[in-house]
């Protein structure tokens, strides 16, 4: 039983780090955007496929594959945002939410028309599991949850100690302060959609490596990354981690009570918990 | 005077017009129709858990359409092809259904693969009397009280428990099997089939566990799997989910006997896992009938030796629906219902193997009995389809061996 519950919990600590990477993209640019960007699971998909692209047409190791897979959604991200959502945030965070859901769409459809519908896997080898103590853990799953730790503590640096990382906690925690003290809104929104996208494509690329891809890939896991940012706190990047965690670790001890076929329903239920008892989530909207 | 000749023609005119309106409004659809294209649809899954035979399937419809205009078409009148993408889901295939019959009046839906599409789609399909035609396999399809408006010419899943378990109690000698399995219609009845069959041959199901086939990583689902130390896991699901339980098998150390269905684990699935991972995964499919003149014929127009099943019965739906409208000398739902099984299973008739000989025999007045890429193409009363033959395979060094065919 005892080691059973301890499985279940490293294997949703494992899902949850991964899940951190994108819920952080999403919440950062909610924090400072003030919409859900759903394309976050496109931009998702983007990361995994240009990964794809680096590793198996050019031959990059998987580490460089991954910078690819942050560094094409960073800029499809911005992209996007630049020319399809800003002119629509002016006419409200619905509307915007809205055109986002109709972007995944055609960003999935974009993906497919380069790639078709087939599923794709890196190439790399597969390393069976370590075991300990009746437990086990897969390399992959080590070396996954190695970048995704080492991607939160680079984001972190970063908003903790730069210029450009305070500008966008300033504006996420109170833009008309921000703009008063001479902070570029747009600058900070350019760059907010850059780091999330990117954090979005390299997250994508992560739940690749362990699995295969195709042009759902994003699409199947806005779910839990959607319930990772409203559990930890809308707009709050700690709490996309915290949220990260307990959605992973959740649907994982979930199975123990409901079975396996209701390992969803666990996101759902998180959310409309929180939404009850603490709408803004485990640790709040604060940024940081 | 001008102005009073004017005022009356008009009202003339009006009342030709209304008088008209009201005539073609009273009669029948059918007879409106009667001069245009005969309009079909094809319902595929393009994109989704089906989206690597969608496009092929797809194909092998608008082959058949191209040889039916290039012959004369259907009753003196040209196809018209509608296409639609069922994306492998069952609330977007419901949307197009309806695009299909409501806008694009089709007589006829081709080609539905997943079960929980066919079984969404069903319900639209016969209240619209449209006629449907689908490649999926839960033993439920076939109950719903279709009125007739349905055949498949996918084994349902009692046919294909029966020989998967025959073929591991049999042929391989498992003795303890569990079933992962994905969340669909055939997940329970496979259960409840394989539960019954497998003692027959010496074997018994340990366990069955479904699980939610969107999920990233099924190591937990593993973990319950192997307590129960089965030496074959059935992977009862479709090829994105079924790709990640191998690897998590693999991962897990795992190394006793796996079988799939050949649409789960395909050679586009065996081309992105390692050699090593894959090798000694049992295939089971329905085999298309790969000596006929029909399969020729669609392998060189799909420039493929090798085509997967559902392609070859998607090529015998529009030749079982134009067909049908032929002999029924009407094109309706109702005609393709009252008509299909004079053309497919008529002992007396003439043996044809493809739509053109079809179509020339039945204007030549003869009576036909047509059989196709996929097969004899007979059904059942419940439109269930009476005989197929199946191929089994392992994978060796990163490529399927056959087994046997039977």
């Amino acid at each position: 039983m005892f080691s059973e519950l301890a499985q279940l919990v490293i294997n949703g600590v494992v899902a949850g780090t991964i899940l951190a990477v994108p819920a952080i993209g999403f919440t950062a640019i909610f924090g400072v955007l003030r919409f859900p960007n759903f394309t976050i699971a496109s931009h998702a998909t983007i990361g995994a496929f240009a990964g794809y692209v680096a590793n198996v047409y050019f031959g990059w190791p998987a580490w460089a594959a991954l910078l690819l897979a942050f560094a094409i959604p960073a800029l499809s991200g911005v992209a996007v945002d630049e020319y399809l959502l800003k002119p629509l945030r002016k006419a409200g965070p619905l509307t915007a939410a809205i055109a986002s859901v109709g972007l995944v769409i055609v960003l999935e459809n974009v993906v497919r028309f380069f790639f078709g519908n087939d599923l794709r896997g890196y190439d790399l080898p597969l390393y069976r599991d370590w075991s300990f103590a009746g437990l086990r853990i897969g390399p992959q799953q080590v070396e996954n949850m190695a970048v995704a730790v080492i991607a939160m503590v680079v984001l972190f640096v970063f908003l903790g100690f730069t210029r450009m990382g305070k500008a966008m906690r300033a504006v996420a925690d109170n833009p008309m302060l921000a703009s008063i003290k001479g902070i570029n809104a747009d600058s900070v929104g350019r760059l907010v959609n850059l780091v999330g996208m990117g954090l979005a494509g390299l997250g994508g690329m992560l739940i690749g490596l362990d699995t295969s891809i195709d042009p759902l890939t994003g699409f199947r896991a806005i779910l839990p990354i959607f319930a990772a940012a409203v559990v930890g706190g809308l707009g709050s990047i700690p709490g996309a981690v915290v949220g990260a965690l307990t959605v992973g670790i959740g649907e994982e001890l979930s199975i123990m009570a409901l079975g396996p076929e209701y390992r969803s329903v666990f996101g759902f239920f998180a959310i409309l918990f929180v939404l009850l008892f603490r709408p803004r989530g485990i640790l709040g909207e604060r940024a940081y | 005077m001008i102005q009073k000749t004017s005022l009356t023609a008009t009202r003339r005119t009006v009342i030709k017009a209304a008088g008209a309106a009201a005539f073609v409004a009273a009669m029948p659809s059918v007879l409106r129709a009667q001069d245009g294209p005969i309009h079909l649809g094809a319902l595929n899954p393009l994109t989704g858990a089906g989206g690597s035979y969608g496009p092929s399937m797809r194909k092998a419809i608008e082959h058949g359409v191209a040889l039916i205009n290039a012959n004369g078409g259907l009753l003196g009148r040209q196809v018209e092809l509608s296409g639609e993408d069922t994306q492998t889901n069952p609330d977007a295939a419901v949307r197009a259904a309806r695009k299909l019959i409501d806008a694009d009046k089709v007589v006829a839906v081709m080609g539905t693969w997943a079960s929980s599409v066919t079984t969404a789609v069903a319900p639209v399909c016969w209240e619209s009397k449209v006629f449907l035609t689908c490649v999926s396999g839960s033993d439920t399809i076939t109950l719903l009280p279709h009125h007739g408006y349905l055949v498949r010419t996918q084994p349902n899943s009692t046919l294909q428990m029966e020989k998967l378990a025959e073929f591991l109690g049999k042929d391989l000698g498992a003795k303890r099997v569990f079933i992962l399995g994905a969340q669909t219609p055939f997940a329970k009845p496979n259960e409840e089939r394989l539960t019954a069959d497998l003692p027959k041959y010496g074997s018994e199901l340990v366990g069955a566990l479904v699980y939610d086939k969107d999920k990233t990583s099924f190591r937990s689902e593993v973990d319950i799997a192997l307590k129960a130390e089965p030496d074959m896991i059935y992977m009862n699901g479709y090829a994105p989910d079924v790709t990640v339980v191998i690897k998590d098998l693999f991962k897990s150390g795992y190394d006793k006997g796996r079988v799939a269905q050949a649409y789960a684990m395909n050679q586009k699935v065996l081309d992105n896992l390692p050699a090593e991972v894959a090798n000694g995964i049992y295939t089971i499919a329905p085999s298309p009938a790969v000596g006929s003149s029909a399969y020729k014929d669609l392998s060189d127009f799909l420039g493929t030796a090798d085509i997967d099943p559902y392609s070859c019965q998607t090529n015998d739906h529009i030749a079982l629906v134009a067909l049908a409208i032929e002999k029924a000398g009407e094109a309706s739902g109702d005609a393709i219902r009252e008509n299909i099984r004079a053309i497919s299973q008529n002992a007396a008739g003439e043996k044809v193997e493809n739509v053109v000989e079809g179509l020339k025999a039945l204007r030549a007045g003869k009576e036909i009995n047509y059989s196709g890429a996929s097969g004899p193409c007979d059904f059942t009363d419940i439109g269930d389809i009476l005989d197929t033959n199946f191929r089994y395979e392992i994978v060796e060094a990163g490529k399927f061996k056959t087994l046997r065919v039977g």
